[in-house]
């Protein structure tokens, strides 16, 4: 009896494989939840644009374009602060990683600051979320990324309580890389939103 | 296993490139008020600023295709959408009326 030999079969080169997830699978079930949710809010907005043009046009004219574009500053400077504690704990820096973690927190806690003025302008300028369709959508939106930045916010001291332990190495940092990325997908958020409300007349 | 690397510069970069974009996206706004195509040019700016967050700071061209797509996707739904409502807004709004 013979025995035939078969050639081992060669795996596939799988791109799959080669690439990362960055953090955990987890946050980005999460992450892609979150990507769900607004996106059927921004379908609302688009329709309710589409059926109102004249008050979306006139509302973004009565906001503070001046509170849209610090909250932007706040939010890209604070993912760069945490994408740059990334890097360094990446190439072992664990010391600058905290330091650059404490300031994409700081500046980060901008954002509720801004927004909490922002609203006290608003209703000043009898701004409130019966004012009008753009109003009642500026209102939902802004507060629900509001809401997911502040779970932002308490993962950033969650992940930041962790880093001060020396829960992080050069060889796993995934729950920092995993919040940084959290963050990054809420500021993306953020950058759809400004526009809607604070650019477009 | 392709891993990103540890530079600082690209990342500097990327924040200067949105931090300039969004103050160009303010000009737009006031300096083209009305104009028929500001929503395209706004749209525009929208889908590069979601682009340098994704590839800059996440690292989307590093990241598992199926992170790359679901990002990729998400960044270029509103600018589609906003052109789509400028142009055809009347027509979306009769598709769309219950």
């Amino acid at each position: 009896m013979t025995a035939t030999v078969l050639p081992a079969l060669e795996p596939a080169p799988a791109l799959a494989n080669s690439r990362r997830i960055p953090g955990n699978k987890g946050i980005w079930v999460g992450i892609c939840c979150e990507f769900v949710e607004f996106l059927v809010l921004f379908v609302v907005y688009f329709v309710a644009r589409a059926h109102f043009p004249e008050s979306f046009e006139a509302g973004a004219e009565r906001l503070s374009r001046v509170a849209g574009t610090v909250i932007t500053l706040l939010m890209v400077t604070s993912s760069f602060f945490i994408a740059c504690s990334v890097a360094t704990m990446r190439a072992g820096q664990r010391r600058r990683s905290i330091g650059w973690l404490v300031a994409g927190l700081l500046v980060a806690l901008g954002y509720p600051i801004a927004k909490y003025l922002e609203i006290t302008w608003n209703l000043a300028h009898r701004i409130n979320g019966e004012s009008g369709i753009f109003f009642t959508v500026y209102y939902y939106l802004t507060f629900n990324h509001l809401v997911h930045a502040v779970w932002g916010i308490l993962g950033i001291l969650w992940v930041l309580a962790r880093h001060l332990a020396g829960g992080y190495t050069t060889e796993d940092y995934s729950g920092l890389e995993s919040l940084a990325s959290y963050w990054h997908a809420t500021d993306i958020i953020w950058l759809v939103i400004f526009p809607f409300f604070y650019v477009l007349n | 296993m392709k891993t990103p690397a540890a530079n600082l510069g690209s990342l500097t970069h990327a924040w200067l490139a949105l931090v300039l974009l969004t103050l160009l996206s303010l000009g737009t706004g006031q300096w083209f008020h009305g104009a028929v195509w500001l929503p395209l040019l706004v749209a525009a700016i929208l889908w590069i600023k979601g682009t340098v967050v994704a590839r800059g700071f996440i690292e989307a061209q590093f990241a598992h295709p199926f992170i790359a797509r679901v990002l990729a996707g998400f960044i270029a739904f509103t600018p589609v959408a906003l052109v789509l409502t400028a142009f055809f807004g009347s027509q979306f709004a009769r598709w769309a009326t219950l």
